[in-house]
């Protein structure tokens, strides 16, 4: 009985994926319309041949699907892979160039809630320029966004070997730390004033995979500001400080947190800068926060 | 030895001044004050008057030629010697000042001790003694900003008594008020003059007040000196005439035997 | 005079010292009142968790509180008493707005993956409020002398210009590493270590000195420019005293602590109310009562939403904004 509800679902599920293939492949000239992740339906005249994307992670996602030949513009932010830096920009995140975007023709703009502004998505549909909404916070919304694009490009054929390759690499590390007792860890974002991944951040979910225990996984929000008392007091035995290499440089501030000799992290020598590029996109990269998450904390993992 | 000393002073106001659509100009200004003389400075709108108290006080210094106070040239002065020595009473005091009649008297004494942080007790005596003079002590705790102009006059004024100062210099007194005041303001200064020796200058549009009060006139006319002299000698009915650009009228005070100008209304 | 200035300064110290004491006892690392006693009493270990929580975090931020309210509310008077304005705020005159952007800048600029450089960014930010405190000067100077009103006015637009300069900055920067940067600009108060504190503290004296030793002159300069010079003061020489060391103080808040709003509006007002308007009294009295007034905001921003935590900023503006809305009703244009 069970088997025969589960194997029902599955054929459900595989039967809706063909129609959803069929509604985006089979009527190249015909209008269709699609449903974007904050749930607005999206209507195309056709599959998406000139694509704006207004989003770093999107931009990377579209590359790594090998959708590249429909991107015709990015971000100033979308600077990964490198070769992203050849498609023409459309300025900053919060205020692109609107003319910029109108003379690139896009038949679909990609944007994110978080980082962009929702004037940009209005005007952008007052100038009669379709806008597909994606947004994410955890690793199987990242992996459903990877989905989605590779349905929006046209690149489904390469979606299976990406996300496979990622889950493999996601579950190398589990089995790499998984020996290993799982240290608390303070992760700083940001250290004046004192910015921490909270329960709804991403981050929060890239050092459990990693094998931490985040200290701050239980706080409301996603980066609040927290005490640095707090901090203290919970004693935190490894300490990640974010350097954000690239545009511009802000502080880590290592001796800051060196002068706080009563704690494990600092006694230990377990305070240790990190990249902070790679645990802050929403694109395939965070497997590889993952796996820089993982070496920090768990060095004798990887020896 | 002269209180104060004008010798061949000429001003200017900088070409782009913006209060001046004009430069403008005084020049050729010589002239001295005696010890305890009552001094009066008369002149038309723009005369020159004004520049002329700005200039007494180093509000602004002469482009051409040398004011001394008491023999010592202004520039070789510092602030606070000068203003040991001259104290202006101005037409009136900014409004809404939230100090108290004591408090704005007291900054009298300031140019007596620059370095000092509070005023000491020797200090308060003076002013309470410049308050009593002018008739403010009931007033001292009085904000200064509630005041009527008469009583903003005389705080204004004692306060210029607390600086202790040689020559004193009054910018139209009595413009803002009324009779009563006004003799009440002429009874206060001669008193000043008479009891404690001080050099009186007073610029003013009243013709009258200054012919009444004055030992000698200084009539300015677009900046230059039209006539210095006794009362008698300088409001003159041709001068007047010229300089005003209209017809005046001398008379004799029947009692004090002043000159009085009076205008010739047209009908 | 004297003894009214000492009984003003004893009490606002009686009332630091209440607020410093509740300040230490409270905190997100809920210890415990009798921890803390043995604690400050030398009784934890050296490396014990409560001892850097007290004597590290706690006590340190305490102090860069104080400073930073002291150095604004004087800032606050002196600003006050050059603009005859009692709205006049160091933000008004566009000297706050200059010294983050220099703050910004300095810390966008540091090479990649460098350590946080306290000193570098200060001097930014140094570097920014003397430039707005300049520009404000050259719009405004007539002929050597700055009229208020157009100082005033000058004030707004270089205030203006180096918002927009802060703007401009941040949008080139990726939304992903911006997150510091808002939250600095709301106002901030920090566990300084040891150095920094010294040489805020050093900057926040020389600042009080300089506008503490014109305070007899500020009074008289109320009575006009003129009337000031016929008085004997150099009031050139006393405005540009007081506004550059005004700006100092500023600069230094803003590079320890961040903009901070309001302190310098809220507090000269309450001290006037209780003191009258002279300035000798008021300067003085804005150092301690100004340290007592932030000190009670940081620590409403440390303890209300613990172990999160507010920004100071946001405290002074939530009291701060609608004080000035009822300063501008009813004493529109009066000291």
């Amino acid at each position: 009985m069970m088997t025969c509800v589960r194997l029902c679902g599955r054929s459900t599920c595989a039967v809706l994926l063909v129609a959803a293939l069929l509604v985006l492949t089979a009527a190249p000239a015909g209008a269709l319309t699609v449903v974007d992740m904050l749930g607005r339906e999206v209507k195309l005249a056709g599959p998406p041949r000139r694509i704006v994307s207004l989003v770093p992670s999107a931009t990377e996602l579209i590359y790594a699907l090998g959708g590249e030949d429909r991107l015709v513009g990015r971000t100033d932010f979308c600077d990964y892979p490198p070769a992203a830096k050849d498609k023409p920009s459309v300025g900053g995140m919060v205020s692109p160039s609107l003319e910029t975007i109108a003379t690139l023709k896009p038949d679909l703009v990609i944007a994110t809630t978080s980082g962009n502004r929702l004037e940009t998505f209005t005007r952008l549909e007052q100038l009669g320029i379709a806008v597909y909404a994606v947004h994410a916070q955890r690793i199987a919304e990242m992996l459903d966004v990877t989905r989605r694009l590779a349905e929006l490009t046209g690149r489904q054929a390469a979606l299976g070997p990406l996300i496979s390759g990622l889950e493999s690499r996601l579950f190398a590390v589990a089995n790499a730390v998984r020996p290993y007792p799982r240290p608390r860890v303070l992760y700083v974002l940001w250290p004046e004033p004192l910015l921490v991944p909270a329960s709804r951040a991403l981050l929060t979910e890239l050092i459990g995979l990693a094998g931490g225990d985040s200290i701050t996984a239980n706080e409301r929000g996603d980066y609040p500001r927290f005490s640095i008392e707090a901090a203290v007091a919970r004693a935190p035995e490894v300490i990640l400080l974010a350097s954000h290499s690239g545009s511009g440089a802000p502080p880590i501030a290592k001796d800051k947190w060196e002068r706080l000799v009563s704690l494990p992290a600092v006694k230990n020598k377990r305070v240790h800068a990190i990249d902070g590029n790679l645990a802050h996109r929403y694109g395939p990269r965070v497997v590889d926060g993952v796996e820089t998450l993982a070496r920090a904390i768990h060095p004798e993992a990887f020896r | 030895m002269p209180v104060a000393r004008f010798d061949g002073v000429a001003f200017s106001y900088p070409l782009t001044e913006p209060r001046r659509d004009r430069p403008f100009t005084l020049s050729d200004v010589s002239f001295e004050l005696t010890k305890g003389e009552v001094f009066g400075v008369l002149g038309p709108n723009s005369a020159g008057k004004t520049t002329l108290i700005r200039l007494l006080s180093r509000v602004v210094s002469p482009t051409r030629g040398t004011i001394e106070v008491e023999g010592v040239s202004l520039a070789a002065m510092t602030r606070a010697e000068l203003a040991r020595r001259v104290a202006v009473v101005p037409q009136d005091m900014p409004q809404g000042l939230p100090f108290t009649v004591r408090e704005l008297v007291l900054m009298g004494r300031y140019p007596h001790a620059p370095r000092r942080f509070f005023e000491t007790s020797d200090d308060l005596a003076v002013a309470r003694e410049a308050m009593a003079a002018t008739g403010v002590l009931d007033l001292a705790d009085a904000r200064v900003g509630i005041l009527s102009g008469g009583e903003r006059q005389r705080v204004a004024l004692a306060r210029a008594l607390a600086q202790e100062p040689r020559l004193l210099v009054l910018d139209e007194p009595t413009a803002h008020l009324d009779l009563r005041y006004q003799v009440e303001c002429v009874a206060l200064l001669r008193r000043v003059n008479r009891e404690r020796g001080t050099t009186i200058v007073l610029v003013s549009h009243d013709l009258n007040l200054a012919g009444a009060l004055c030992d000698r006139l200084l009539l300015l006319a677009a900046g230059r000196m039209a006539r210095l002299g006794p009362p008698e000698a300088v409001l003159e009915e041709t001068l007047l005439t010229t300089v005003y650009g209209c017809p005046v009228a001398v008379e004799r005070n029947a009692l004090t035997g002043r000159p009085v100008v009076q205008i010739a209304w047209r009908r | 005079m004297t003894r009214r200035l000492v009984g003003a300064l004893a009490t606002l110290a009686a009332i630091l010292l209440a607020v410093a004491v509740v300040a230490v006892f409270l905190g997100s690392a809920r210890l415990s009142p009798l921890t803390v006693l043995r604690t400050l009493g030398g009784g934890a270990g050296a490396d014990s968790t409560e001892n850097i929580v007290i004597l590290g975090l706690r006590l340190p931020r305490i102090a860069a509180a104080v400073l930073a309210g002291g150095a604004l509310a004087v800032a606050g008077v002196g600003f006050q008493a050059l603009t005859r304005n009692p709205l006049a705020e160091p933000s008004v005159l566009g000297v706050s707005a200059g010294a983050s952007f220099g703050v910004v800048v300095g810390q966008l600029v540091g090479s990649s993956g460098a350590l946080f450089d306290t000193v570098r960014v200060a001097a930014f930010g140094f570097g920014g409020a003397l430039v707005a405190g300049a520009a404000v000067y050259l719009i405004a100077s007539v002929h050597g002398t700055f009229p208020i009103q157009t100082l005033l006015l000058a004030g707004v637009i270089v205030g203006i210009f180096f918002g927009a300069a802060v703007t401009v900055l941040i949008s080139l920067v990726d939304i992903d590493r911006l997150g510091g940067v808002v939250h600095w600009l709301l106002g901030n108060i920090a566990p300084l270590p040891a150095r920094s504190l010294l040489v805020f503290a050093a900057l926040a004296a020389a600042g009080f000195a300089a506008i503490v030793s014109q305070a007899r002159e500020l009074n008289v300069l109320a009575l006009g420019e003129e009337a000031a010079r016929q008085l004997g003061i150099d009031a050139e020489r006393v405005k540009v005293q007081v506004f550059v060391a005004a700006a100092l103080l500023t600069a230094s808040v803003v590079a320890f602590a961040g903009p901070i709003g309001f302190v310098g509006l809220i507090v000269p007002h309450m001290l006037r109310l209780l003191l009258g308007p002279d300035n000798r009294l008021l300067v003085p009295t804005a150092m301690v009562g100004g340290g007592a007034f932030l000190l009670v905001a940081d620590t409403i921003a440390r303890n209300a939403v613990a172990p999160a935590e507010l920004s100071v900023g946001i405290i002074t503006s939530f009291f701060g904004a609608p004080f000035f809305v009822y300063l501008l009703r009813t004493r529109r244009g009066v000291l």
